[in-house]
């Protein structure tokens, strides 16, 4: 007995090396998974000092990699990183992250890149783009660590949580350099915080409607004047293309909630109210329930997306003949009619216009999306980076986003977006726009997916009221605490 | 176990120097001090880290440099007041306990099929398992929820149930979940046990089945004591290992889960970590974690130990 117990000690200790390795083995496979997504190297492998401990025992960021936020195979993956311009790379090189598949489209950025070579002809540019879905993870890892990118686009509900945390380096002293007066409102505040500018006005959207003219006309339907009218529409649409498997007269997977919310602001509802220095959730008033009824009954009627996808792969449906109409952001004909995945035959067929109010002849308020650039505190490039984005908020390219159907961040550019319907009809649409609550904890509601899981609840024929008030619960949570 | 053996040679030639000993004793600590570094900085500092950041107030601007303040206790009292972590808690210990189960009863039937079959079909049998177990978990997540895809996928085509969601319900997010998690859980056990297996005399089932012992009776009394080491030591591998489940869970969720009502503990850490920017809650979780893990093990090692004893 006495010989036997070191020997099960030692075997309990080497036991337990085990279990410890295995765990370790395990985690090294997690990490070994997201190695071949491209840009997404980046994230996973910079274990910054600050955030390397969560990460150290769960599955770290790395596990981020898919973004498979599609329900349409394949998954998007962050493309690769792209060399631009003509910089040979022996004054440096800069890394800039732009989001999105096509929110600023290629020329644009060689555009940009170009005019920085004239200045600077020995820096190279690298662009890497980032997919939208869980960006702000992405970015968090990225700009906390030493190898942090040096020019980087922020979503306006976002960028708040990296300005409140020391994120981004202080453009107060450069915004007259910048824009200053010229630059729109919201996106100002939007980069602003406590008094300071952070990250300077990129561009801004406004939500359209992109209908498809060919079959409006084929069923003799006229462009709504009111939502009532709108959800009519959609319905007649569904009737005449039943033949079309799959077919929405107006495409509405329940997720993309930067589009439903119009119907309950048109309703009069909002997401949360600040109350003295407390955020009081609004999903659950009366007004708001109204309008999640409106969407609940245009879900059911003139829909056939489903209740837990969103609008990641909308330009696929359209392309495939499965849309009606859909609401979208004003650069989403530019995406529609791309060579690459789009469907360029599609173009004489798509039309827009804004989202009709309940009353005839107003609209209804939507969400005005955009962005802002950002030099992080930790870039090494911080001065190259600022000449490069000095490029990307001058007239001459902002210009380019008015003539691509996107609102620029400029003022005196705003003329220049008389130049396509989708322009016009964005530019009508944001004469009534509305934004999510301003809170650097917003980015948190967000990460934790409220307002899409209420969405998907409500499609499905939960108790509205139910799930409304959860939601206020959780977001009043988030944005107090 | 090499202390033990030069110890014991030292005692078996008593005319060795005092230096020769001193140095043959130090010899394994050198040998085993390499491990040791790389364990230390692969898993010690981590964990440190961890330690340290579950007592401070630690959100994105300590990230970006500013001081961390120490709280005591306070992050760990926050979330064992939350009734909603308790909720993840139960909700994490029953999806492990239902997939440990599933993993090791349909191992140990796959194992005992390999040992039933002739060659060529066992051949055909562990190629399968080791596709299976070589396909990482993210790929083999993204393909499994395309065959589950609300619109597009396979099996609601087959059901004729398009547009219906497996993953906005629980009950079906979690069947699923399951079906991944056990799919990739089951080749590492069939294959183990299966080695075990063939470890037991063949004369012995020989001698049970003259004895009249049908095929029950001789797994009762003899396949099962003989391999219940292993399963022991299988157990408390699968028990680690789905606890901790992750990717499938995360992945699952971009898919339309419902976040609330699916997240396991590992995703609840991460989103309250990464998410929320609450790396000190999500140190705390992530710590409350790793001490159900530690007692999970040991208990099972003590059973084994136990075991080992009759």
């Amino acid at each position: 007995m006495n010989r036997t117990r070191p020997v099960r000690f030692l075997a309990l200790l080497a036991t337990a090396g085990l279990l410890v390795a295995a765990c370790g083995d395990d985690d090294d496979d997690t990490a070994g998974t997201d190695a071949p997504s491209g840009t997404e190297a980046p994230a996973g492998t910079e274990a910054p000092a600050g955030t390397d401990a969560p990460a150290g025992t769960e599955a770290p960021a790395g596990t981020e990699a898919p973004a498979a936020e599609t329900t349409v195979p394949p998954p998007p993956t962050n493309p690769p990183p792209q060399e631009l311009g003509t910089g040979t790379g022996e004054g440096g090189t800069i890394r800039l992250w732009l989001n999105g598949e096509a929110d600023t489209p290629d020329a644009m950025v060689e555009y940009a890149v170009a005019e920085f070579n004239k200045v600077h002809p020995d820096v190279k540019v690298v662009l890497e783009r980032q997919q939208w879905t869980g960006i702000v993870e992405r970015q968090t890892t990225a700009l906390s660590g030493s190898d942090a990118p040096d020019l980087v686009e922020f979503g306006n509900t976002q960028a708040q949580a990296f300005e409140a945390a020391g994120a981004l380096i202080d453009l107060t002293d450069r915004a007259a350099d910048l824009g200053g007066d010229d630059f729109l409102q919201s996106l100002l505040e939007a980069g602003t915080y406590d008094g300071e500018l952070y990250a300077a006005p990129y561009y801004a959207g406004a939500r359209i409607m992109i209908y498809r003219k060919d079959l409006f006309e084929a069923s003799g339907i006229e462009v709504p004047t009111t939502l009532e009218e709108m959800v009519a529409a959609g319905q007649q649409l569904m009737e005449d293309n039943a033949d079309v498997a799959n077919f929405s007269g107006i495409y509405l997977p329940a997720r993309n909630w930067h589009a439903v919310m119009s119907f309950i602001w048109e309703h009069g509802g909002d997401i949360a109210t600040q109350e003295g220095d407390q955020w009081v959730g609004q999903l659950d008033s009366p007004e708001s329930i109204a309008g999640f009824e409106f969407f609940k009954n245009a879900f059911d009627t003139a829909n056939a997306a489903p209740a837990d996808g969103d609008d990641a792969t909308d330009w696929l449906a359209f392309c495939a003949g499965e849309v009606g109409m859909m609401p979208a952001p004003g650069w989403k004909p530019g995406q529609i009619i791309n060579p690459d995945d789009g469907c360029p035959d599609m173009e004489a067929n798509i039309g827009v216009f804004a989202m009709p109010g309940l009353e005839a002849g107003s609209t209804a308020p939507v969400f005005l999306g955009g962005s802002n650039l950002g030099i992080p505190t930790n870039s090494e490039n911080q001065d190259l980076a600022y000449d490069l984005l000095k490029v990307m908020v001058s007239s001459g390219f902002q210009k380019q986003f008015a003539e691509n159907g996107t609102i620029p961040a400029l003022k005196s550019e705003l003329a220049n977006v008389a130049g396509s319907d989708a322009a016009v009809a964005q530019a009508t649409a944001a004469e009534n726009s509305r934004f999510v609550p301003t809170s650097e904890k917003w980015a948190g509601v967000e990460a934790a997916n409220v307002l899409q899981d209420m969405l998907t609840q409500i499609a499905q024929g939960d108790d509205i009221a139910e799930v409304t008030a959860q939601a206020d619960a959780a977001i009043e949570d988030t944005l107090n605490g | 176990m090499a202390v033990a053996t030069t110890a014991a040679t030292g005692v078996g030639n008593p005319p060795v120097t005092a230096a020769r000993r001193r140095r043959s004793s130090a010899l394994p600590y050198v040998l085993v001090l390499p491990a040791i570094i790389v364990l230390g900085a692969m898993l010690g500092y981590p964990l440190v880290r961890l330690g340290t950041m579950s007592l401070q107030e630690y959100g994105l601007p300590q990230v970006f440099g500013k001081p961390a303040p120490w709280v005591g206790f306070a992050n760990f009292r926050a979330i064992l007041e939350d009734s909603y972590f308790w909720t993840v808690l139960w909700r994490t210990l029953i999806f492990c306990f239902v997939n440990v189960a599933l993993t090791m009863v349909l191992g140990v039937l796959i194992a005992l099929l390999l040992e039933a079959l002739g060659k060529r079909m066992r051949l055909f049998v562990s190629a399968s398992l080791i596709i299976a177990w070589a396909m990482p978990a993210l790929t083999a997540t993204i393909v499994w929820q395309w065959l589950f895809d609300t619109e597009y996928g396979l099996v609601n085509w087959a059901l004729d149930r398009q547009g219906e969601s497996w993953w906005a319900d629980q009950l079906t997010f979690f069947m699923v979940a399951t079906i991944i998690v056990v799919w990739m859980g089951i080749p590492f056990i069939a294959f183990t046990t299966y080695a075990a297996l063939t470890q037991i005399p063949t004369d012995m089932i020989e001698a049970a089945k003259l004895d009249g012992a049908g095929f029950r009776q001789t797994f009762r009394h003899i396949v099962f004591p003989a391999v219940k080491p292993i399963l022991l030591i299988l157990t408390a591998l699968s028990v680690i290992w789905d606890f901790r489940v992750f990717t499938q869970i995360y992945v699952l969720q971009r898919a339309g889960g419902i976040t609330r009502d699916t997240n396991l503990l590992g995703v609840f850490a991460y989103r309250i970590s990464i998410g929320e920017n609450r790396f000190d809650i999500g140190a705390a979780v992530a710590i409350v974690m790793l001490l159900i893990t530690a007692l999970l093990t040991v208990a099972y090692l003590r059973a084994m130990l136990k075991q080992e004893e009759v």
